[in-house]
């Protein structure tokens, strides 16, 4: 008996083991990132978050977006404080984006919302680091994208299947009623290949996926948007691949064992910035998942990648390059954080979110998915492999803290020094006058 | 006016002469005029014999070693890393100087010599020597003061007591800004009796410089004005003119000015206004009881007694001298008695004063002999033997003080903290730059900063201005800025837990709340009741994750 449960135990712990990423098998990269991971969060453009952004593409300063149809009247963007007006979770749909973009004009961004019964004005407001510091240091930091674009002039589903598979899967943005059948994923190569890979959701609901959506209503569901693989019956029907799909506790737990994938795709929940909530959260959050990163041992050899996955409604000036029927859509913020990131850098290229799998690709020699991550510019402008790693520092949260006033030290040492020099002086004269009185007065004496 | 001047020392002298007449075995064989007065080209009989200087050499070396034996073993306590630290921002060393601000409470006198020794790229023992030569330049300064007021024997003496004494010895060990004030305070000490000897006013106006200079050691020494106010109304027999005291003070002002000054012309005024406010309304930290206790046992029960007993019996001899020290000594003491805020090393400028008193009486005591059995003692060698043993425990008291602390507890002041330097190297190995921390209060929090060069909180720095040290910056809301992943780190202390189980129980639950994880411990050996030797911690940090 013991020998057969020592053989049930042994067995499983094998099966675990191929299941878990097998760091020291994987393929050594072309370059020093061993470790790659990737965070979506929601719903802002460039402009929105960097548009006042010092040396970037931002927003220029004789902008004023058109209330209709026509030119004038027309409307300034304005800096919106976190708490200073009520938020909107301003439509982000295909149609609304084609609107916006008005055919390349990029001056439908009111009316749009507008024919939404949505204040259009409020697609002007844009942040500053003000709002968020953390992210603004960031950008001081490591390397800030500013011709970063959505894959998608669409919203959150299709541009998430984007940045799993370079398709816009089935074209419509929802849901697929069928799921994705074969549609290749950068997983699939990943896996093909044996190379570690994760999918880390934030309070992720492992019963929720393409086919029990309608058992979890409301903002729930959207795990399955966020999660492309929850639309894939091959994956759903596959334990194996299914263990790569973790809560994002697993992180934490992964970087302080040792054990994070080669890739990493993470999949926020509450702190997503989707609007209306809540950016201090949403940086909060960002934060940790990259300071628990800097202080384990794998941030040596690893690049994180922020990204958002649409634009929100929100207005940005760019014209997007359109590759295909689908896209590029407008831009969105885009850092990279990496021991490897060029400082305070701006890197202008053309990219959008099959760059992040034109990366995975060329580090890892995988094959291209479709034309889109083929053509695709990669996002390593954003490192300088030639310099060593920058040592791991915790980016601040706050921003502009006044500097110290910086003392006149050499006035301190002046002052101290004198002071120590009359007392000194004082009793050398006090002294010589004693020598002399005392000489003086055994002249008198003799 | 030179000869009313040569006839007022000429008074002294036989004043001076006449309480050693009446105290000394053999006066006749010393003449008065040359035990007293000035100091430069004294020649006086020898003070002991062979023997009795071997015994004096070996004290002066136990001073010694006792100052600098393992002086660096451990890192610093809060204070010493607040000096050290505002001595490094002042030499702008980029790696304290953003957790150090230059004007914090007090002026900047040690700081500075500090900054030299930083810019000189020197360390922690670099700055603990400082501290020990001061306290070496006390012994001198003491003897010199004790050679003047009662002659060689009482200043051997007398510089042997406070060489011993645990009270300097562990002050003097530390970076704090006590041992330069206690050496400022003899100085000026010194001088004083050297104008009520000499009556050379140029005496009083060094006097009042040297007053000043203790001013900017430490401001609370500003009492010295006090004594010395008391000695000049109960002391008629020496003379002073009101202009020569305006001259004096004139001059100690003009050294205290820099500390204003440097306030104002190089930095932050406001500075040293929060923190005056705050220490005049601050709430009471020990109990009155404090001093009685603490005080006499760290001077030495033994010094404290024989120099109550020789105010006693000596009391016919008592002079100018005696209402000097004793000046120097009650003014602070009853000061600081009374003020709510007390601190271990606040009465150490008393310690010189009191080994002098000490010597004094068993220097010039001569009691008749008396027989121990069947042996008969004559008073010399009782006295002698009285010395040792005073000596001795002296030395042995201030040998047990600066043993490395194994304990869990820490009273301000009183030396160094076992495992902070420690965690600061591993903070630098292992924490990323930009990382904050969470301690329990203030004083491990400066210890972090300074070792570690990472910000660090307290939780127990209260939020209202009202009751907080201006210099410490509250945290407001901890729970939050855990939260928001602001703060990554808590570090917990036994030293800071044994003062406040409250925010050390507040500390552990966001250990809790947080998922904390121990990634890092210091402790020390210690053997249990039932004699095993286990390890025991001290320092604990938690990585947290908000």
């Amino acid at each position: 008996m013991t020998r057969v449960l020592a053989f049930l135990l042994a067995a499983a712990a094998v099966v675990l083991c191929s299941a878990m990423p097998a760091r020291a098998s994987d393929p050594t990269p072309r370059t020093p990132i061993r470790h790659f991971i990737t965070l979506m969060q929601e719903n802002h453009t460039f402009d929105n978050y960097f548009g006042t952004y010092p040396g970037v593409d931002g927003i220029p300063k004789d902008t004023c977006v058109p209330l209709g149809r026509k030119p004038k009247p027309c409307f300034r963007p304005f800096h919106v404080g976190e708490n200073a007006i009520a938020q909107r979770d301003l439509d982000h749909s295909q149609m609304t984006y084609r609107l916006q973009y008005n055919g390349g004009r990029m001056d439908g961004f009111i009316r749009a919302l507008g024919l939404r019964n949505q204040d259009g004005r409020l697609a002007l407001g844009y942040r500053d680091d003000r709002d968020i510091p953390y992210y603004w240091n960031l950008a001081d930091q490591y390397v800030l994208y500013d011709r970063f674009f959505s894959s998608a002039g669409a919203g959150s589903f299709l541009n998430h299947i984007y940045w799993a598979a370079a398709s816009p899967g089935d074209g419509y943005d929802r849901v697929p009623p069928n799921g994705f059948g074969n549609l290749k994923t950068i997983f699939d190569r990943l896996e093909a290949k044996g190379i570690s890979w994760k999918f880390y959701v934030q309070n992720y609901e492992p019963k929720l996926n393409r086919r029990t959506i309608n058992r979890f209503p409301g903002n729930r569901a959207s795990q399955v948007i966020w999660v492309p693989l929850l639309n894939f019956d091959r994956y759903l029907d596959n334990p194996k691949i299914m263990r790569h799909i973790v809560n994002l506790d697993q992180y934490f737990v992964d970087l302080q064992t040792g054990h994070l994938p080669a890739v990493s795709y993470i999949a926020p929940s509450g702190p997503s910035e989707h609007p209306p909530s809540s950016l201090t959260s949403g940086q909060a959050f960002v934060r940790s998942l990259i300071n628990a990163l800097m202080r384990s041992r794998d941030w040596k050899d690893s690049a994180f990648l922020l990204s958002y996955d649409d634009w929100g409604g929100f207005y940005d000036h760019v014209k997007p390059p359109q590759v295909d029927a689908y896209g590029y859509g407008f831009r969105v913020p885009s850092l990279l954080v990496s021991p490897y990131a060029r400082r305070g850098f701006v890197d202008s290229t053309t990219l959008d979110f099959t760059s992040i799998l034109r990366f995975i690709e060329d580090n890892w020699s995988l094959r291209p998915l479709t034309q889109r991550d083929a053509k695709a510019k990669s996002i390593a402008g954003g490192f300088d492999f030639s310099r060593p790693p920058r040592e791991a520092e915790f980016v601040s949260a706050r921003r502009g803290v006044a500097e110290q006033a910086r003392p006149k030290r050499n006035l301190i040492y002046l002052f101290y020094l004198g002071a120590v020099a009359l007392p000194a002086g004082i009793m050398v004269w006090a002294a010589a006058a004693s020598r002399r009185r005392r000489a003086s007065e055994a002249g008198e004496r003799a | 006016m030179a000869r009313r001047a040569t006839a007022r020392r000429a008074r002294l002298a036989t004043d001076q002469g006449a309480a050693h007449l009446t105290i000394v075995a053999a006066p006749e064989e010393t003449p008065p005029e040359r035990r007293v007065l000035d100091v430069v080209g004294e020649r006086l009989q020898p003070a002991f014999s062979r023997y009795g200087y071997a015994l004096v050499a070996a004290g002066f070396c136990t001073a010694l070693f006792v100052r600098f034996w393992h002086l660096n073993a451990e890192g610093f306590n809060s204070d010493e890393a607040v000096y050290a630290g505002q001595g490094a921002a002042i030499a702008n060393d980029p790696q304290l100087t953003p957790f150090f601000p230059v004007f914090r409470a007090h002026p900047l006198l040690f700081q500075t010599f500090l900054a030299i020794g930083y810019r000189l790229g020197g360390g922690d023992l670099m700055a603990r020597s400082f501290s020990a030569a001061f306290g070496v330049g006390t012994i001198l300064l003491t003897f010199a003061a004790a050679r003047l007021l009662y002659g060689r024997r009482v200043a051997v003496i007398a510089a042997l007591l406070i060489g011993l004494m645990p009270y300097d010895v562990v002050v003097s060990r530390q970076v704090l800004l006590d041992g330069p004030m206690t050496f400022f305070a003899t100085l000026s000490l010194f001088l004083v009796a050297l104008y009520a000897t000499s009556g050379r006013r140029a005496w009083l106006y060094a006097a009042g410089a040297a007053m000043g200079l203790t001013v900017l050691s430490k401001e609370t020494s500003v009492l010295v004005v006090g004594s010395l106010f008391v000695f000049f109304a109960l002391s008629p027999e020496v003379k002073t003119r009101t202009r020569d005291l305006v001259y004096a003070g004139g001059l100690m002002a003009a050294v205290t000015l820099t500390y204003p000054l440097t306030l104002r012309l190089a930095g932050s005024g406001r500075s040293g206004q929060n923190y005056l406010a705050w220490q005049l309304f601050r709430r009471p930290n020990h109990e009155w009881s404090f001093y009685p206790t603490s005080v006499p046992e760290a001077m030495g029960p033994a010094v404290v007694i024989v120099a109550l007993a020789g105010l006693w019996i000596l009391r016919r001899k008592t002079t100018w001298r005696e209402t000097l020290l004793l000046s120097w000594i009650i003014v602070p003491a009853v000061f600081f008695q009374l003020w709510p805020v007390k601190g271990f090393q606040y009465l150490l400028p008393t310690a010189p004063p009191v080994a002098i008193l000490c010597a004094r009486m068993l220097g010039l005591w001569r009691p008749k002999g008396f027989a121990l059995r069947r042996v008969q003692l004559n008073g010399r060698f009782a006295v002698g033997a009285l010395t040792v043993a005073v000596a001795a425990s002296l030395a042995v008291a201030s040998w047990q003080r600066i043993q490395p602390s194994k304990s869990g507890t820490f009273l301000a002041g009183s030396g160094g903290i076992p495992g902070g330097r420690e965690l600061g190297g591993w903070i630098k190995g292992h924490v990323p730059r930009g990382a904050e921390f969470l301690a329990i209060g203030p004083s491990m929090a400066n210890i972090v900063s300074f070792y570690g060069h990472r910000k660090t909180y307290g939780i127990s720095v209260g939020p209202n201005p009202l009751r907080r040290n201006p210099a410490y910056e509250p945290i407001g809301n901890p729970d939050l800025a855990i939260r928001r992943n602001e703060v990554q780190y808590l570090v917990w202390d036994a030293f800071s837990a044994a003062r406040t189980s409250f925010f050390s129980n507040v500390l552990l639950r966001y250990a809790d709340r947080y998922h904390g994880r121990i990634v890092h411990t210091e402790a020390v050996k210690v053997r249990t009741k039932t004699g095993a030797v286990v390890e025991r911690p001290l320092i604990l940090v938690y990585e947290v994750h908000g």
